[in-house]
């Protein structure tokens, strides 16, 4: 008998256990969720300005910079590789910057010039870290820490004190709103949106999977690995540009201790969010999750006044409870 | 002719790049004697362009920073060959310090040397279990115990600095033995034990099996997890050793105390021959490496520069050397 098309939808496994399939595989993600929800439930308990239209706002609207940064620290960390460099390379774009801007006097005029000058180093230094790892064929997480520290000293360089001098214009990048949502909220969701269809449907994005999974198998499939590998690189920086220019928005001025310890949390948003540390697996929305969590974590936290010292003790517990729990081979997500 | 054409266009991973053995071995020598030859031609440059480098005062600081950094990178050493790295030492070698200072008031020094050990011990396991047993990226593990331990130490301390530092410190620090102070005779002592035990002992030698092949080492019947483990715990150890000494020397303990000690122990490994792929190093090389290090730093205080060329210096210095030391195994290995 003639399969029909209707035949081969149905499969054999009955459906309770594809469900158990599917959990299985979306394991990371699902997790994330639930636990976002609890923390909601939990925060909203604890405290009755948590559950408010503007504290959910106000948490979506911080959670832009580490956002950016875990958008383009999936890319690397989907190739198997990592980003050190990205805090840096967010304060040195903030500096540079703020720098021209006191150097032309507030002129508005020079906003976006200044915004493309800003994206234009991003890519100039994802150019180089993707580069020195693949030319050397040198671990990439070292090649960044070299390129952090290296950027860390220009950064100390340009200057050791704020500067000011930023044009009222250029502030209306973080408060600029439509009713009560800010622009910054919309503008980020499309991004997620589109980092969504990047990851998915862009062969670009297909690739980096690939490299991820086996550079080796990568490279029988004709697929240029090297030229992917630098892609990763430059998108990881280009985001992290991004994310010092917002941030010089909301501080209005040029900060030299900018994105303190934001690389990190980017790496655990993505890890927790179900990305693997190994390459090749995990989803965008497992990173938007993890960002959600890390935010409202840090929000519940400021809300519930502990103190700053239990907070970084809290977080290095969650990191190693959340990256022991997984373990590479038992999940397929991660 | 039809069969040269095939043969032309035969499908060649890395094709393209055929070095030859020379070349390849003029890399590898390369990789090995950067570090020797680099102090030499370090020392020279310091001699034309300052001389006050080799006062003996100056000299005499340079061989307690030789001493402290170069214990902590006999631990990082140990960690890199059996491929994994260790992130958390300057944590642990800020803990040491403070437990070893703040519990000495009243009780005796050995208790609070136990201590300090007992917990550094634990730390290295928890490092070892969660890169051997849970298979988490040993470069996320360490991290996240560098955020947990700094952590607990803000939530100890509660951000304050703390008090004397006991005598028994300062004497295995800074008092002179003959010309050398004892730090130095420490760190050569340290040295005589590990390279006993890595070139003479079972243990010594199932440590660069395991680094060389993990696999392979399974298969002759070591315990791969075991022999990581221990290395994990004789880094964290050595960095409290690294860390008691380092408080003898500046007489105080504050919150910003060994912050550089990571980046500089991976740096002076890597500069001194050893490879992030395991199995490659030893302790001659680190010991060159952590030489060469301490004067370029030295260098920039001796010239009169801003401090921030150190941070500049040092991500230089990983930049190349990894960069030089990644080329040499892709060689080797291909």
């Amino acid at each position: 008998m003639a399969m029909t098309y209707e035949d081969t939808q149905k499969s054999a496994v009955p459906r309770w256990q594809r469900g158990v399939t599917f959990a299985r595989n979306n394991a990371a993600i699902l997790l994330i969720y639930l636990f976002i929800f609890l923390l909601i439930g939990t925060g909203s308990f604890f405290s009755d300005r948590f559950l408010t239209a503007s504290n959910l706002i106000n948490i979506m609207r911080q959670s832009i910079v580490l956002g950016l940064l875990a958008i383009g620290q999936t890319a690397v960390l989907l190739t198997g590789g990592m980003d050190i460099s990205q805090e840096m390379v967010a304060r040195l774009v903030g500096l540079i910057v703020a720098t021209l801007f006191a150097a032309t006097g507030s002129n508005p005029m020079m906003i976006l010039p200044l915004l493309l000058l800003g994206t234009t180093i991003g890519v100039a230094l994802g150019l180089v870290n993707g580069l020195l790892i693949t030319r050397t064929h040198a671990v990439p997480f070292i090649i960044t820490f070299g390129v952090s520290f290296l950027l860390r000293g220009i950064n100390l360089a340009i200057s050791t004190t704020p500067i000011r001098g930023i044009p009222d214009a250029y502030l209306t990048i973080y408060d600029s709103k439509i009713g009560i949502v800010p622009v910054n909220v919309i503008v980020m969701a499309l991004v997620w949106l589109i980092a969504w269809f990047f990851t998915t449907r862009s062969r670009l994005g297909r690739n980096i999977y690939a490299v991820g999974g086996s550079e080796r198998i990568a490279k029988l499939s004709a697929i240029r690995v090297n030229r992917t590998l630098v892609w990763a690189y430059v998108l990881s920086s280009v985001f992290a540009a991004l994310a010092g220019l917002f941030l010089l928005a909301r501080t209005g001025v040029g900060d030299p201790n900018a994105a303190q310890g934001m690389t990190f949390q980017a790496i655990v948003a993505a890890a927790v969010g179900g990305i693997s540390l190994y390459g090749g697996r995990g989803s965008i929305f497992g990173t938007l999750g993890g960002v959600l969590l890390l935010t409202l974590l840090s929000n519940f936290f400021n809300l519930m006044q502990i103190n700053i010292f239990y907070q970084q003790l809290l977080l290095g517990a969650i990191v190693l409870v959340a990256v022991s729990a997984y373990k590479s081979k038992d999940l397929g997500a991660l | 002719m039809t069969s040269t054409a095939i043969t032309k266009k035969r499908f060649n991973l890395f094709s393209g790049f055929r070095p030859s053995p020379r070349f390849v071995r003029g890399v590898d020598l390369a990789g090995q004697w950067a570090a020797p030859i680099m102090i030499l031609v370090v020392m020279v440059i310091a001699a034309i362009v300052a001389p006050a480098f080799f006062n003996p005062i100056n000299l005499k600081t340079v061989a307690i920073q030789v001493a402290v950094l170069g214990v902590v990178t006999i631990g990082q050493t140990l960690v890199l060959l059996n491929r994994s790295i260790d992130m958390s030492v300057s944590a642990v070698l800020a803990l040491g310090a403070v437990i070893v200072v703040q519990t000495e008031g009243g009780s005796s020094i050995v208790s609070s040397l136990v201590l300090a050990i007992a917990i550094a011990a634990l730390i290295g396991l928890a490092n070892g279990l969660l890169v051997a047993k849970r298979h988490v990226p040993p470069f996320v593990a360490t991290f996240g115990m560098l955020v947990f331990v700094g952590g607990a130490r803000l939530a100890y301390t509660k951000g304050q600095a703390s008090g004397t530092v006991p005598d028994f410190l300062r004497t295995i620090s800074i008092k002179p033995i003959g010309f050398i102070p004892a730090a130095l005779l420490v760190w050569l002592i340290v040295n005589a034990i590990v390279i006993f035990t890595l070139r003479y002992t079972r243990l010594g030698r199932w440590v660069y099996a395991v680094g060389g092949n993990p696999g392979a080492a399974r298969y002759a019947g070591i315990n791969v997890d075991w022999v990581l483990i221990s290395a994990h715990i004789a880094c964290s150890v050595l960095a409290i050793l690294g860390g008691l000494l380092l408080s003898g020397y500046i007489g105080y303990v504050d919150l910003r105390m060994g912050a550089d000690y990571n980046m500089n122990s991976i740096a002076a490994a890597v500069v001194g021959g050893t490879t992030f792929t395991g199995g490659r190093g030893n302790m001659f090389g680190t010991a060159a490496g952590v030489i060469l290090l301490i004067m370029l730093l030295n260098l920039v205080v001796v010239l009169g520069l801003p401090i921030h060329w150190q941070y500049a210096m040092q991500g230089a210095v990983l930049v190349l050397a990894t960069a030089l030391q990644g080329f040499r195994q892709f060689l080797l290995s291909r």
